[in-house]
């Protein structure tokens, strides 16, 4: 019974279907199951670690400079970019080609900036949350609704991109009215 | 081919015929007003549907007519003295946006009367969960008033249900002008089930689960009560009938089916019970979408794997035949 | 129209940042919901945008890949600031509403990955002018859908009170963004494909599901 319950409120949080953060990411990694499962795991690995090193930057940064958090926020991203390009050549030279373009697609989008803007606000709100067991907790959960969402997607994936929907609508614009209609049921169970 | 184009329609016959007993006892309890609405969803779904297909460069067939028994279960699942306004904006969401955008019958995705339910909710939750009481007749234009909430709100808020059995069946109680006549409704569900115009796994899977819950983890003190109201109240008996178990969008196994209507059914109880979340069913449904695809493509999957498996077998069975009869020969 | 003024006014209505290549779609889905919003917000993609993309125009091309997309982000991180501060005097409502939208439009892909695919690719001018068909199509698609959706949702224009019928409050909502922008992309295309007497707009995108 609990479980169905952190289950919904889980879908409920998720930020591609309440938030629309990285709608445009899923999409372009939509062109395949393997991506989409790639590039959400990908994702994943850039909220997590993302957000540990945002609580640092939380924690040191005065509300005075708040202007220049994005600064710092793209910085840690640029270096765990980098690094996890270099870590991936080092240790798995094998696929570093087919996963240098996963890890280009997940370092900078609203997906992994949003979540880390979201873990600030909800932390601001909430001094509860401000801890680092609560930012990396946070960055995970948003990198599972990432790949809730995007199994969501593919599910449909076939169907929307069928040669019977009407080709205008044929892709992407589906794609949007799938996941609204997906999102308008989970909004209506707030 | 010509036997499935056949069975579409006769799938459509038949879900008509039940809706418009549905809507026969709606009638009946609510005047004129709730034919109405209901003519001008079903008038509003068809003309949808005609111009869709139009832009779609597709015929209308006779199999297209499934856009009316759409409106219609939509207009049953409203009340009697719903807006027009908003029915006939409904009607065109579920048409054009959650059918025809996706390719219409041919690639359904979402049952539309379940998308354009929950699309109403979202926007006039108000009109949509207000009704008049049975034996009120309101006027084609007269501003209906005395509203009240449904028998299910009460029943989800405060554990009570002051309706006997008999009213129960006859559906005289406060709420959606179709979603409550039971007796009907079960009458309706078995014939549907036996002549497979409706996923029979699908419908016992919804019952099974909704019916599992109430009876483990009870809404009321008595669980035979709660077995009882549960599937009486929040539209499951008649979503389990026309939503969960659309043959367009359950999976096509019994036995998958079955699970499939299982999760819906025990999940839309624990979103009752646990938020006393009205209509949950419906909601749930639409959110299942994803799992009901994936489902359908397993089964694909699965009928593949099979032919290819009696393809082989066949092929086998062939050379062995040819192997003994070259040899008798010799 | 050739290829090289395609390329240059193809982002206003050919190539239509938004609506073809559904960049930059989350402000729009979940902030493009009044005129208001969609003004502030027009002001903001267009400043950090155009000052970002012309600023990082003047990093070097050898440059491995990697480091001059994290420069070019960190470039519109920087133009983000004084954007910011000049929005506060002008739009200090709409920054509220706005919120982390705000900083997430200087991340967005046609700074970050556009300049390297598209824009350094041409001479100068040309860049400066695509640049402003670009931006000017994502104003025009924030401007229609703010309109819309403030007028169906709200019964408002621009916070005034119009005459609306039934109003639409779900379109007001994350879901009715996605809904709307998803209809929109479709008549777009739809526009699109008879302009150019072609309908199959997206017929690469075609999977078989027999």
């Amino acid at each position: 019974m609990f479980l169905i319950n952190d289950l919904i409120a889980l879908l409920a949080a998720n930020l591609i279907l309440s938030q629309a953060l990285g709608t445009s990411t899923i999409f372009i990694a939509a062109g395949s199951r393997k991506n989409l499962v790639a590039t959400a795991g990908v994702i994943t690995i850039f909220t997590t670690v993302g957000s540990a090193a945002a609580y640092l930057i939380d924690l040191v940064l005065q509300p005075s400079i708040s202007d220049l958090r994005l600064l710092f926020y793209t910085m840690v991203i640029g270096v765990l970019y980098a690094a996890l390009l270099v870590a991936v050549y080092k240790f798995g030279s094998r696929w570093f080609e087919e996963l240098r373009r996963y890890i280009h697609l997940s370092a900078f989008n609203c997906a992994v900036m949003g979540t880390l803007f979201t873990i600030n606000k909800r932390a601001s709100m909430d001094g509860t949350v401000f801890n680092l067991g609560g930012y990396v907790t946070a960055g995970f959960e948003a990198g599972i609704g990432f790949i809730i969402a995007a199994l969501i997607l593919t599910a449909a994936y076939r169907k929307l991109n069928s040669s019977k929907v009407p080709a205008s609508f044929r892709g992407f614009p589906a794609m949007l009215v799938y996941l609204g209609i997906i999102s308008m049921a989970v909004y209506s169970l707030k | 081919m010509q036997k499935k184009t056949r069975k579409e329609r006769l799938i459509w016959l038949d879900i008509m015929i039940t809706l418009l007993t549905l809507e026969l006892m709606s009638y009946f309890y609510y005047g004129i007003r709730s034919v109405f609405l209901a003519g001008i969803c079903v008038v509003t779904g068809f003309v949808a549907e005609l111009v869709s297909l139009r832009f779609m460069k597709r015929s209308f067939t006779a199999d297209d007519l499934t856009c009316t028994s759409d409106a219609l279960i939509l207009a049953l699942m409203f009340p009697a003295v719903m807006d027009y306004h908003i029915s006939v904006i409904a009607v065109l969401f579920a048409i054009l946006v959650a059918k025809n955008l996706f390719g219409g019958r041919l690639n359904m995705i979402f049952s539309p009367a379940a998308a354009a339910f929950v699309f109403v909710l979202t926007s006039w939750d108000g009109q949509l969960l207000q009704y008049t009481e049975p034996h009120v007749k309101t006027g084609l234009f007269e501003t209906p008033t005395n509203l009240v909430r449904s028998a299910s709100y009460v029943f989800d808020h405060t554990g009570t249900f002051d309706h006997s059995d008999f009213e129960v069946l006859l559906g005289n109680f406060s709420g959606p002008a179709g979603a409550v006549s039971i007796l009907l409704l079960v009458v309706a569900a078995i014939v549907l089930m036996m002549r497979r115009s409706i996923s029979a796994g699908a419908f016992l899977g919804t019952i099974f689960g909704t019916g599992l819950f109430a009876v483990v983890t009870p809404m009321v003190s008595s669980r035979a009560d709660s077995l009882k109201y549960s599937l009486v109240t929040n539209m499951v008996l008649f979503s389990a009938i026309y939503i969960v178990s659309d043959l367009r969008i359950a999976p096509k196994r019994d036995y998958y089916a079955f699970f499939y209507g299982l999760f819906i059914g025990v999940i839309s109880y624990v979103l009752v019970l646990t938020g006393a979340k009205e209509n949950a069913i419906v909601i749930v449904s639409v959110l299942f979408t994803p799992i009901a695809l994936g489902f359908r493509h397993l089964e694909k999957k699965i009928d593949t794997a099979e032919q290819e498996h009696s393809e082989v077998n066949a092929g086998e069975a062939a050379v062995t035949a040819a192997g003994e009869e070259a040899a008798s020969h010799e | 129209m050739n290829d090289r003024k395609k390329a240059m006014f193809g982002g206003v209505l050919g190539d239509n940042i938004v609506l073809s290549g559904l960049m930059v779609i989350s402000p729009v889905i979940i902030c493009g919901d009044t005129l208001k919003n969609a003004v502030a917000l027009i002001y903001a993609f267009s400043a950090i945008t155009f000052l970002s993309v012309l600023i990082s125009s003047f990093v070097p091309k050898k440059l491995p890949y990697t480091v001059k997309v994290i420069i070019y982000a960190l470039i519109s991180a920087l133009v983000y600031i004084p954007v910011k501060l000049a929005a506060q005097e002008f739009y200090p409502e709409s920054i509220e509403r706005i919120g982390i939208y705000y900083p997430l439009l200087a991340v967005n892909s046609l700074i970050v990955f556009q300049t390297e695919a598209k824009f350094f690719r041409m001479k100068k001018t040309d860049m400066i002018i695509s640049l402003i068909s670009c931006i000017a199509g994502f104003d025009i698609v924030m401007l229609i859908t703010g309109f819309l959706r403030e007028l169906f949702a709200y019964g408002t224009i621009n916070s005034r009170i119009v005459d609306v019928n039934t109003l639409i409050g779900g379109l007001s909502q994350p879901f009715g963004g996605f809904i709307f922008l998803g209809l929109m992309c479709g008549v777009y295309r739809f526009i699109r494909g008879l302009v150019s007497n072609n309908n199959n707009v997206r017929s690469d995108a075609d999977v078989s599901d027999k």
